[in-house]
């Protein structure tokens, strides 16, 4: 049985990705529950999700339609949140199958050095694409972003949303300048270890897990 | 101290209600960005690092010193940019209000390094002209600080390269007007860039990224 508060968080969470224009068709929303995980049902879209549509799978099950989450789920304890969004500029680099660079410097922190779109959507390529991001991109699709909490995945959503706009409108503007590998991963640890530590703590607690 | 009890509450609130706005307006994304209100000619109260703006209280913004802002009191401990927001006020007597934040539209350009050109009589009014680029560093960096403060000279915004904009007004109402007129001029030169760049006479999104999918696609 799902807890009511982690429903309420997933609902909530649905709600401002449809608000934020960043659903599109195939979605999927999901939290870490005590017995596994809870997700929007495949044939609702976050529209028109409400807490009755919530499922609860184990980490082991192998339905196709949540097969990539729950091996996310086994193989990152520390992630308790997984989106699968479409935000339209985000769609627009996965269509070109680029890789997003450092372009900008939230983006290095909670997302990654850059952001890849996959080789394949097959699970494999997908779950290997998160191995060291905490987003990725699926070709021709969306973006699977992770987080320690439901707000830091879908903050992540919403930094990788920017920094496509940036990638993107970076086009036309000449290109973009990007920032070098070290000071990146160096922000990107000070944001993992640090900065975000006590924040991320508080949030987990409001979120009911 | 020479400010009021009352005054000082006041001011509280208005940062407290400026970090919820920033996020209502979709200016800023999760914790980051900040923003501080003067107090007097050398104390300014500023928001706290990392924490959510909803979940802060005016009690939590700490009193930073402007001379000095390792002096810091009453409240959590202060943003690493404090430095960047104490620097525009010493150098501006007359600005008492600063926002340092991260929208989407201004980042593209911050991306870029592009300096924005006046785009309108309200960006002229309100900025002061040009949106200069000021040069890269890392968070809480002596050049990220030089940097801005050198892009602001007469200005009353500029982009922070690969990091976003930072926006200095009279009072918190004029700062906020100041950052929107930021992202809206953003979007426009972004928009007329990708007319000049395709030859099209009407812009849309996709035809941005038909143009992005044709140069960067594999």
């Amino acid at each position: 049985m799902i807890d009511n508060k982690i429903k309420e968080t997933v609902t909530s969470y649905a709600a401002k990705v449809v608000a934020e224009g960043m659903s599109g068709k195939g979605d999927r929303i999901a939290m870490r529950t005590k017995d596994g995980f809870c997700v929007n049902d495949a044939e609702v879209s976050l529209c028109d999700l409400k807490p009755e549509n919530l499922i609860e799978l184990p980490l082991d099950t192998d339905d196709k339609d949540y097969v990539v989450i729950a091996r996310l789920f086994a193989k990152r304890p520390e992630v308790h949140a997984v989106l699968y969004t479409h935000a339209p500029f985000v769609c627009a680099v996965a269509r070109a199958k680029a890789t997003i660079p450092a372009v900008l410097d939230d983006m290095t922190q909670i997302v990654g050095l850059n952001c890849k779109t996959c080789k394949s959507a097959t699970t494999e390529d997908l779950v290997k694409g998160l191995s060291s991001r905490n987003s990725v991109l699926v070709p021709g699709g969306g973006a699977l972003t992770v987080g320690r909490t439901m707000d830091e995945a879908y903050t992540c959503a919403l930094v990788l949303d920017k920094a496509s706009h940036a990638y993107v409108c970076g086009s036309v503007l000449g290109g973009n300048k990007t920032i070098n590998c070290i000071e990146a991963k160096l922000m990107n640890v000070i944001y993992q270890k640090k900065y975000s530590k006590i924040n991320q703590q508080n949030i987990s607690k409001r979120e009911g897990e | 101290m020479a400010w009021t009890k009352e005054e000082e509450l006041r001011l509280r609130k208005v940062i407290k209600d400026s970090g919820v706005n920033l996020l209502k307006e979709n200016l800023v994304q999760g914790t980051w960005g900040n923003t501080a209100v003067r107090l007097d000619e050398d104390h300014m109260l500023v928001t706290p690092t990392g924490l959510d703006y909803v979940a802060l209280q005016p009690e939590d913004m700490p009193v930073v010193q402007i001379s000095d802002t390792s002096v810091w009191s009453d409240g959590k401990k202060p943003t690493s940019e404090r430095k960047i927001h104490a620097a525009i006020m010493a150098d501006r007597p007359e600005i008492n209000a600063t926002i340092h934040s991260h929208p989407v539209w201004c980042s593209v350009l911050a991306s870029a390094r592009i300096e924005l050109p006046v785009m309108s009589d309200e960006m002229q009014k309100l900025v002061g002209g040009s949106a200069r680029v000021g040069s890269y560093g890392l968070p809480g960096t002596k050049s990220l600080r030089v940097g801005t403060v050198n892009a602001m000279k007469g200005r009353n915004a500029c982009f922070m390269a690969n990091h976003g904009v930072f926006c200095a007004g009279r009072d918190m109402d004029e700062a906020f007007e100041i950052i929107r007129v930021m992202e809206k001029s953003c979007r426009e030169y972004i928009k007329q860039c990708t007319l000049k760049i395709t030859g099209q006479l009407e812009y849309s999104d996709e035809l941005l990224f038909d143009y992005f999918v044709s140069k960067y696609g594999k």
